[in-house]
């Protein structure tokens, strides 16, 4: 086992090596960092609107460079969240709280270079992590047939309704839209046109990139123009980027908790860096000898959730590469792009396109190595980029949006289909309904009816073959508690550790 | 979120209830043999439910609540229009004007019209923005962008 994995990597760093995929590699790092620095541009959006771009490469060059944008938003957003006190993505928000502290104190090389190492280290140990844990899940996976796969659907669609930032109820409504959406187009099984109406557009289906880029890219940028960011950019020039030992004595803990601790939250579906980023700076202050420090500039308090973030953003490709569960709604897009490629995420990956599987792993490690020695020297240039105005922003991203949707099929429905989303993706945020369930079930909603259906054939029609097979019953039992638990015990949300005491 | 959720979970509940009817006449088959509309009917059952609880809570914990706010709050509404309406032309004319063209009007629009630039500026950034996005798509990534007007230059 272990010589195999020596193998696998090594295969990985020959597939990643390539000069064609070193520089995907190094693009994807370069825009996902750009897109962390720019405020109202998340990662979602972006690899959305970049997916199409990607067409042309190959597969494994194309996965590479989306994986980069998305880690490199990680890094990214820690530079805005503390120069400007605006989180790039919202992942760093809470870095805002000790890291833009810093910088007024004048500290601002130091809290970028303790983000960028922290970044690096907790990436680093995600991704060997990954290598390990990968293949042993994909090996129990395999013995998974058509119940167990909608069980495990089922599971994934809770956990994310459980987590949501808002009513658990609501998101569970979207969930169900989700689902309904995915139906439109032809029936695979039946050949039947559903819910079409006799629209040239919806006959084959409404795509997920488009809906995601209006529900995340759109709907970003008509928020955004109604509130009117006003933002201030520390002038002060940034120097001494190299944390001194006595940052380094302070912080090298809160990376490791961070690190560990990201990873386990990146794992389970519906976790992910954000929720990671808050539960470490909470334990960070719980931990401290000095929690009054907290707020007012402690280092810690930006070493542990930026190394949290980065380990969760590695790690939530373990559910997505091994068992084809996206843990959450950038996953959700990935496993919309790996299909778009002709590939089936899922425990057969590893064996059907191990180039992919080991070549975009590794490529995460070099992409972490060229993140490290790219964002530092680069610092001045993203403050450069932060000075760009709203006025000239939104256009630019909206223009992207527009050329993203188009090129998908070279069509303006999906320009329209996009232009629609984000107007309901706004409706959605005022009247608060969480986005994420709704990809989600958006983009299992095939999968998943599909996995019905096979199994009602198989057991004859007889429902009780979710209850009878024991790995089948236990997801299902996780998924009810999820549904009961917090109605009995009017659950805490993790998203609002935010200010606890 | 009283009157929002009212109106939120009736649009919703009509949703629903439309997508029950669809999936009706789609079929539902057999439990043996699930037809095309089985998942659908089940679902936007549940969904029909979801809507129906979330309004009579708008409804019920209605009194309880002052003033309602405001869902909107008025604040550059008519600039969030008025770029939605040049997304949705832009997107209509595209393949007809073309990308260049389009491209030019929608960033001579926003800037000059919506953010009250001048003549100068908003030209200068409108040309290099549409050069700039047309060299990186059409020539370096390929996309085929539509010509349009533009056709016969054969760019």
């Amino acid at each position: 086992m272990d010589v195999n994995i020596f193998q696998n990597v090594l295969y990985g760093f020959q597939v990643a090596l390539q000069p064609l995929n070193l520089i995907y590699c190094f693009f994807g790092v370069l825009i996902g960092t750009l897109v962390g620095v720019l405020p109202g541009l998340g990662p979602a959006a972006a690899i959305a609107l970049l997916l199409p771009s990607t067409f042309k490469a190959t597969p494994v060059s194309g996965v590479i460079m989306l994986a980069g944008i998305y880690y490199g938003a990680m890094y990214g957003g820690s530079t805005t969240s503390i120069l400007v006190n605006i989180p790039g993505e919202a992942a760093s928000v809470v870095t805002c709280i000790d890291g833009y502290q810093m910088a007024l104190k004048g500290r601002a090389g130091p809290a970028l270079g303790i983000a960028a190492f922290g970044s690096f280290i907790a990436g680093t140990i995600a991704v060997i992590a990954l290598t390990l844990v990968g293949p042993l899940l994909a090996g129990i996976a395999l013995r998974f047939g058509p119940p167990e796969f909608f069980a495990l659907m089922i599971v994934g669609i809770m956990v994310l309704t459980f987590l949501s930032s808002g009513s658990m109820l609501k998101a569970l409504m979207m969930a169900a839209v989700g689902l309904t959406l995915g139906g439109i187009g032809m029936d695979s099984i039946s050949g039947k046109y559903r819910f079409t109406f006799n629209i040239q557009a919806l006959l084959d289906g409404v795509g997920l990139v488009p809906v995601v880029m209006g529900l995340f890219g759109i709907t970003e940028v008509i928020e955004n123009l109604e509130t009117e960011i006003k933002r201030e950019i520390l002038t002060a020039k940034i120097k001494n980027l190299f944390p001194n030992l006595k940052d380094w004595a302070d912080s090298i803990w809160a990376i490791i908790r961070g690190t560990v601790l990201g990873f386990f939250l990146g794992i389970i579906p519906g976790g992910g860096a954000i929720v990671a980023s808050f539960a470490s700076y909470a334990i960070e202050k719980k931990v401290s000898k000095h929690p009054e420090e907290f707020g007012k500039g402690a280092i810690a308090g930006v070493a542990g959730p930026e190394s949290a973030n980065n380990a969760a953003a590695g790690s939530s490709f373990i559910p997505l590469l091994t068992l084809g569960i996206p843990s959450n709604a950038v996953m959700a897009i990935f496993l919309g792009a790996l299909m778009i490629h002709g590939l089936q995420p899922g425990p057969l990956l590893m064996t059907r396109a191990p180039d992919l599987f080991w070549g975009t792993i590794v490529s995460m490690y070099i992409g972490n190595g060229m993140l490290l020695v790219l964002n530092l020297p680069l610092i001045p240039l993203w403050v450069m980029v932060l000075r760009v105005p709203y006025y000239l922003l939104y256009p630019l991203i909206i223009l992207f949006c527009m050329i993203g949707a188009y090129s998908i099929s070279n069509t303006t429905a999906d320009v329209i289909i996009m232009l629609i989303f984000g107007i309901v993706g706004y409706l959605m945020r005022k009247f608060r309904y969480d986005a994420p369930p709704l990809v989600l079930a958006l983009v299992l909603g095939g999968e998943l009816e599909s996995s019905l259906r096979q199994s009602l054939m198989l057991s004859r029609g007889d429902f009780s073959i979710f209850v009878t097979r024991p790995i089948t019953l236990g997801f299902l039992i996780v998924a009810v508690l999820l549904l009961i638990v917090p109605i009995i015990t009017q659950r805490k949300k993790l998203s609002t550790l935010e200010e606890s005491p | 979120m009283g009157r929002a959720d009212r109106i939120s979970a009736i649009f919703w509940l009509c949703f629903a209830v439309l997508v029950v009817i669809q999936s009706y006449h789609l079929g539902l088959g057999t439990l043996h043999k699930p037809g095309p509309g089985f998942l659908f009917f089940w679902v936007n059952i549940v969904l029909v439910i979801m809507s129906l609880i979330v309004l009579i809570r708008a409804w019920v914990g209605k009194k309880e609540e002052g003033p309602q706010p405001a869902i909107f709050s008025g604040q550059n509404v008519s600039k969030i229009v008025s770029v939605l309406i040049s997304l949705f032309l832009y997107a209509i004319l595209m393949e007809l004007v073309g990308f260049i063209l389009i491209t030019l009007l929608f960033f001579i629009f926003i800037l000059r019209i919506i953010e009250k630039k001048g003549w100068f500026y908003t030209a200068f950034v409108s040309i290099v923005v549409t050069v700039i996005s047309y060299l990186i798509f059409e020539t370096w990534l390929q996309s085929q962008l539509p010509k349009g007007l533009l056709a016969f230059l054969r760019l």
